[in-house]
């Protein structure tokens, strides 16, 4: 759950164009970091958090759209378990990682993971990006 | 009022006034004299006043930040008029306004009786489509029932038809309570969490059914609103319907709630319904809210809608004090998203959707 705080606004850009053009190019992580950064200057735009839910939600979609779905194993990577200080875990994060065992799929996780089932999936779908885990 | 002005006000068959805020006739034109007489100071006096904390009709057009064009249906002498505010007045001393009364007497007793025979008709489709529901449900539901596939899938066809059908007739409902006025939003606190749940949990059966995800995307730990329970799951169940139409398969749809806080203290509640759909055209994006106003874009579901369900969502949602806009981008998805103020649980009573105030 986000906590915004409220500096003035101003007039709001064309997010639909912006945001089109920003996945096509830089795709859609990127896009993701840059639109929470925007908030911070258009904190009042209703819009712009639509914007941000649509991309949150592509990732989402993007990582159920394995071929196993919601039976997929996600497991840790070589690189996490060597290098684990590199990566910086939120506590979601940390919590998310700690029930990977090699065996447990997605959908146990759902139900393990105190947090709901899209931000689970949603942190999950980072660590993937930022290769802690993979998903075969 | 400029000379020019005042010769055109002055021949005008229309009533126009300049009443202060005390309610005193500062000019009328012979339109205003010939239609209210003397009696207007009257009523011009009991419309500025505060009776029991309820403000006089005439006391909003003096508020801060009210624009002019603003308009209110007032009942004067037994008929009802369309009181519009056409100039602001005067200076820091006193204050005036210029008003515009129009006799719409007539049209709302048409709008009236169009809305009683909507709201009948409304009705009376109701009880027989239950009934088909009911009947559908239960022969569906008989395990071991010796229908062979091709029957069972009519059936299931059939139900599902029953089922938009009546949510067209329910739509049809709500939008002849909005026209009349008669759209009343209890005032009690609401757990959106709870709402939120409750709509997913709805619609999760058809989402699989459809092949789509539905998650929630909330903790437990939203505050609560002020508004009606019914109203606001009505409002989210609506949006989610939507969403459903127009996500393809694997597709997914996401219901959250964020905080937004001011000085560490929630402010508002920012509800979002999000799909991987088909989205909408950017300049289409507007249209949306009107009533009768579909998109362009065809539904994967097929069978269209009313027309009227982003409408009466938007209704919903500012007789709760609240605003709705949305984002879209096409190919992508689109996302509906509601702000509600957080509201202290002592603020409790009815409010009344009203056209009136437009």
């Amino acid at each position: 759950m986000s906590e915004v705080a409220s500096p003035p606004s101003t007039a709001a850009p064309d997010w639909t164009r912006l945001v089109a053009d920003s996945i096509k190019q830089y795709g859609v992580w990127h896009t993701y970091l840059k639109l929470i950064e925007a908030r911070t200057s258009y904190p009042n735009d209703l819009s712009l958090r639509g914007y941000t839910e649509i991309v949150r939600n592509t990732i989402v979609r993007d990582f159920l759209s394995h071929p196993k779905g919601l039976q997929a194993v996600p497991k840790l990577t070589a690189d996490f378990l060597t290098n684990f200080d590199r990566f910086n875990l939120t506590a979601q994060e940390g919590y998310l990682i700690s029930l990977i065992d090699g065996r447990l799929d997605l959908q146990k996780m759902l139900v393990l993971s105190p947090f709901d089932q899209f931000t689970t999936l949603f942190n999950l779908a980072k660590l993937q990006h930022e290769r802690a885990i993979t998903v075969p | 009022m400029d000379a020019h002005n005042f010769v055109i006000a002055e021949r005008l068959t229309t009533p126009i006034a300049i009443v202060n805020e005390h309610g005193g006739i500062e000019w009328s034109n012979p339109a205003f004299e010939g239609m209210f007489g003397i009696d207007a100071k009257d009523w011009l006096q009991q419309a500025a006043r505060v009776v029991g904390g309820e403000r006089g009709w005439l006391q909003d057009f003096f508020m801060d930040g009210v624009e002019e064009h603003r308009a209110v249906d007032v009942e004067i002498e037994g008929r009802t008029f369309r009181v519009e505010h056409i100039l602001n007045i005067g200076g820091e001393s006193s204050r005036a306004v210029a008003l515009w009364f129009e006799d719409v007497t007539q049209q709302r007793q048409m709008e009236q009786a169009k809305s009683d025979f909507t709201a009948q008709i409304v009705h009376d489709l109701r009880g027989p489509l239950s009934g088909i529901q009911g009947t559908l449900e239960f022969v569906l539901s008989q395990e071991g029932s010796k229908l062979d596939s091709m029957y069972s899938d009519l059936l299931q066809e059939a139900q599902r038809e029953s089922e938009r059908m009546m949510g067209l007739v329910n739509e049809l409902l709500d939008f002849s309570k909005i026209e009349a006025g008669n759209l009343v939003i209890e005032k009690e606190p609401v757990r959106v969490a709870g709402v939120l749940k409750r709509a997913v949990r709805s619609l999760q059966q058809v989402a699989s059914r459809d092949e789509v995800f539905l998650l929630s995307a909330h903790g437990r730990d939203v505050p609560q609103v002020i508004g009606s329970v019914e109203k606001m799951t009505q409002a989210i169940i609506n949006l989610v319907s939507n969403s459903l139409k127009f996500t393809p398969k694997k597709g997914l749809i996401s219901v959250g709630a964020q905080i937004v806080r001011n000085d560490d203290v929630p402010e508002s509640i920012v509800i979002t319904v999000t799909d991987s759909g088909m989205g909408i055209k950017a300049d289409e994006l507007e249209q949306i809210w009107k009533k009768y106003k579909q998109s362009g874009t065809k539904s994967l579901r097929g069978g269209s809608g009313t027309g009227l369900g982003l409408y009466i969502v938007k209704q919903i949602v500012e007789a709760h004090g609240g605003e709705i806009s949305v984002a879209s981008i096409e190919g992508i998805g689109t996302s509906m998203v509601i702000k509600l103020p957080v509201k202290k649980a002592s603020d409790t009573g009815v409010i009344t959707a009203s056209r009136t105030l437009s």
